[in-house]
């Protein structure tokens, strides 16, 4: 066994040789980021060796360290096998403020819970009626008692002799009993997993008011970034579905907590929590195997609704507390966005509307009078700002808004720090700009400084560089560092807009119509909330004609949930429009190819 | 005499790397009508084109859609000289098994490989995807295939890159075939790791690089 050492906390673990650094972190228990599961082409988890021999990076991995990075002994954990005792330094770089989508349109829904509360006087267990407490309670509800589970019984050695005692109902069901009136205190938490953040609110059940909201990244991400790294993980990993679904358990349990403590309210007057999340979070948040979900023909162990017990997978609310998972149809299709679909309307609506989720995956309905049909791309991670050469989450020091005039590139940073890289939203502006003011070709090859010079824009020109047959555009210089666009980013970002808009295409073919048939367009989403209508409009995601009818609906995933703690109608509906969305898989739809490479141009 | 035919393999080439189907067209059917060798105008003029499109591309002046379109032109070009082809002409082309594999239904880089395959001179058959394992032996057995080119989008498929050059070694095949892989997750330590032959980035440097290794292992084995 030899030793690692973290230096930045002075702690040691004994490892076995063989195993690359990354895996030993994390079977260590340490959280470091790995984006890609540890496949070698993120970048992303990178830490200083402080101490211990290593053999000389490969080319592969040089490709990721700076002459700096490699000068402090700066390496990627996945590609290093340590041997022997050696003390590592992470390096972390915390990502401060950074803010979920946690607000949006709520439609009106009437106010009636499946969880409610009733007053009873309880009598007395005597000498002469001889009567358990069970009984006694079931004499005065004047019906007999099923319970799978201890927590009644549990509660009622707590209860009051003879004085005012609660009931806790799940539809008509006696779920729970507390002592004395506590019939004010009811609430439940509306909660959004989504793959990048998580997002939780506490809700007032009995005035349907939203009392606070907490927000954070979901931490699974450390495992992977997206949700087929996510999968893999598991597969990879003996414990791995373990982890992840403690990971998002402890998260929902901490933001939770936190929200009960700043409003002054006991976490064990929380009765239910009620989810959204696309199907893979889903699965990791039961617990459930994922491989499925990861392959053609990409199936899910599950996509209905479901009760349970909240405690039965560790939500530490009231003991009697209930968890509903929000019914999803397939595995792209997940509960997060049949919420939307409820949320936005889709199903009792004359109009025709296209609705979209932009991220990782772009998931799309469009419905036609009510008639509903959805489909799936693979944007990639672009837009979020990974897969950029100098990509970030949209924290303090990302670069946000970029427009290149002919007097220089102007630059709107987070935070109004100094900049540090470029968010997802600033990279799809600086691309819808570099091709409005022509820097691009249609194709999407950059031009050359010598084109600039020709058309006398010296200015833009000197941001122009090139390097062997490479070139990329520079955003900002400080001494040696540079924020750059690359070709190669350009050419992600191309990606991500030729998977939405053919899958945009596709949805309007299947369902025999044209751009002009529809009434509006509906953008969900924590990531969509972010891009302007005119660089999504400007790349091309969505059609120029169409800017005027796009809103934004917010956190339709989170209000789904939120109207599903609150109205048992609601909750029906969810399940019915469920059972009524037609998918379609886009790469085996005939002449895809064709659609998709023509969507990747700009136009 | 022979700068005129110079002259018509450069327009065919150039025809094909300015994405111009009806003039590629035009000017294999004025090469044929002037008596020219077609194997000459496919090899000379037409992969000719498609290679330089394909260093186009790895210099990042084109992308996919004019890869694609310039494989569109290519194929056009193919339909009028093919016919004329004259049998003995016809060198043993090196046979190429290419798929993507199971579990996965992204099949646009698989694609390219293909087209940049059958430019370097490969004859391809291509398992289209979703493709089981066991289905990339038995191709390239049937057919005497010295290359398999497995793809994949996905990095929950990957490992089934791995189970082919398994199965290839359990039928005592693997010194017979090269194995090359690529597609997004794909890395060079990857293709390491699992014991693949070779690994591009780029369609057309893989083509190359497949090219060489075929010729490298044909060299040795005789």
């Amino acid at each position: 066994m030899s030793m690692l050492e973290i230096y930045n906390k002075g702690i040691s673990y004994s490892y076995q040789e063989g195993e690359s650094l990354l895996d030993i972190l994390q079977d260590s228990g340490e959280i470091i980021e790995s984006p890609c599961g540890g496949k070698g082409y993120c970048g992303k988890c990178k830490v200083q060796i402080i101490k211990g021999k290593l053999e000389e990076p490969t080319e592969e991995e040089l490709k990721y360290l700076s002459k700096k990075e490699l000068e402090k002994n700066i390496r990627l954990s996945c590609f290093v096998y340590p041997k022997g005792h050696i003390c590592v330094k992470f390096l972390n770089k915390e990502e401060k403020n950074y803010k979920a989508l946690s607000d949006g349109y709520i439609p009106d829904a009437e106010l009636n819970p499946i969880i409610y509360k009733e007053v009873i006087a309880l009598e007395k267990p005597t000498l002469k009626n001889n009567l358990s407490y069970e009984k006694v309670l079931e004499k005065s509800i004047g019906e007999e008692l099923y319970h799978n589970n201890t927590e009644i019984l549990k509660a009622l050695a707590n209860v009051n002799n003879g004085g005012k005692v609660t009931l806790l109902y799940y539809e008509d069901e006696l779920i729970g009993v507390e002592s004395g009136d506590t019939k004010k205190k009811l609430y439940g938490a509306a909660v959004d997993i989504g793959t990048t953040t998580v997002v939780v609110s506490l809700i007032d059940l009995n005035t349907g008011k939203e009392i606070g909201t907490e927000t954070s990244i979901n931490p699974q991400k450390e495992y992977g970034l997206d949700v087929l790294s996510r999968i893999d993980f598991v597969k990879r990993k003996d414990n791995g579905l373990c982890l992840l679904q403690e990971a998002i358990v402890d998260c929902i349990n901490s933001l939770l907590e936190n929200l009960c403590n700043k409003n002054g309210i006991d976490i064990q007057n929380v009765y239910e929590i009620a989810v959204g999340a696309n199907a893979t979070m889903m699965h990791l948040l039961l617990g459930i195997e994922t491989n499925t979900i990861g392959k053609s023909p990409y199936a899910t162990i599950f996509s209905k609704e479901k009760n349970l017990w909240a405690k039965s997978i560790g939500l530490k609310i009231s003991p009697f507390g209930r968890l509903y998972c929000l019914p999803g149809v397939s595995s792209f299709i997940g509960a997060d966005i049949v919420a939307g679909a409820v949320v936005a309307n889709l199903k009792d609506t004359k109009d025709n509307v296209f609705f979209i989720d932009i991220g990782t995956n772009g998931e799309m309905l469009l419905s036609k009078g009510g008639k509903l049909v959805s489909c799936s791309c693979a944007a990639g991670p672009a837009l979020e700002g990974a897969n950029i050469s100098c990509g970030m989450r949209a924290a303090d020091g990302a670069i946000e808004g970029i427009q290149f005039n002919e007097d220089g590139v102007a630059l709107q940073v987070i935070g109004d720090v100094e900049p540090m890289g470029i968010c997802g939203s600033g990279i799809l502006e600086a691309i819808a700009d570099l091709h409005k003011k022509g820097i691009i070709k249609k194709s999407g090859r950059l031009k050359r400084k010598e084109d600039l010079d020709k058309e006398e824009r010296y200015i833009l020109a000197e941001h122009l560089v090139e390097e062997g047959k490479k070139r990329k555009v520079i955003l900002y210089k400080n001494g040696d560092e540079t924020i750059s666009i690359t070709q190669e980013d350009i050419r992600q970002v191309q990606l991500a807009k030729g998977a939405i808009s053919s899958g945009f295409y596709a949805l309007l073919d299947f369902m025999d119509m044209g751009m002009e048939d529809l009434d509006s367009i509906v953008i969900a989403g924590q990531f969509g909330r972010h891009l302007k209508i005119s660089s999504l409009t400007g790349v091309g995601i969505i059609p120029e004609n169409l800017k005027d009818k796009i809103n934004y609906i917010g956190n339709s995933s989170k209000t789904g949930a939120m109207i599903c703690l609150l109205s048992k109608g609601t909750r029906k509906e969810m399940e019915d429009i469920a059972k009524d969305i037609e998918h379609f898989e886009l790469s085996t739809k005939e002449g895809y190819e064709k659609l998709f490479t023509k969507c990747l141009t700009f136009n | 005499m022979s700068n005129v035919k110079e002259k018509l393999l450069k327009d065919l080439a150039e025809s094909v790397v300015d994405m111009e189907e009806d003039d590629t067209i035009e000017i294999a059917n004025d090469f044929i009508e002037s008596g020219y060798d077609a194997y000459e105008g496919i090899s000379n003029g037409l992969a000719a084109g498609m290679d330089e499109a394909g260093k186009l591309y790895e210099e990042e002046e084109y992308y996919i859609p004019e890869l694609l379109m310039c494989s569109d032109a290519m194929y056009a070009g193919m339909d009028v000289l093919k016919p004329h082809l004259k049998y003995d002409e016809t060198e043993e082309k090196y046979k190429a098994v290419v798929g993507v594999v199971e579990g996965d239904t992204h099949d646009i880089g698989k694609n390219l490989f293909k087209i940049m395959l059958e430019t370097t001179g490969f004859e391809v058959y291509d398992l289209g995807r979703d493709v089981p394992p066991g289905e990339f032996i038995n191709k390239a057995k049937e057919l005497g295939a010295k290359l398999i080119g497995l793809s994949t989008l996905m990095t929950t498929t990957m490992d089934n890159m791995e189970i082919v050059v398994n199965l290839l070694k359990e039928e005592g095949m693997r010194d017979d075939v090269v194995v090359m892989v690529g597609g997004g997750p794909i890395s060079q330590s990857f293709a390491d790791k699992i014991g693949a032959d070779g690994y591009a980035p780029e369609a057309s440097r893989a083509a190359r690089l497949a090219k060489d290794l075929v010729r490298g292992k044909m060299n040795v084995a005789v």
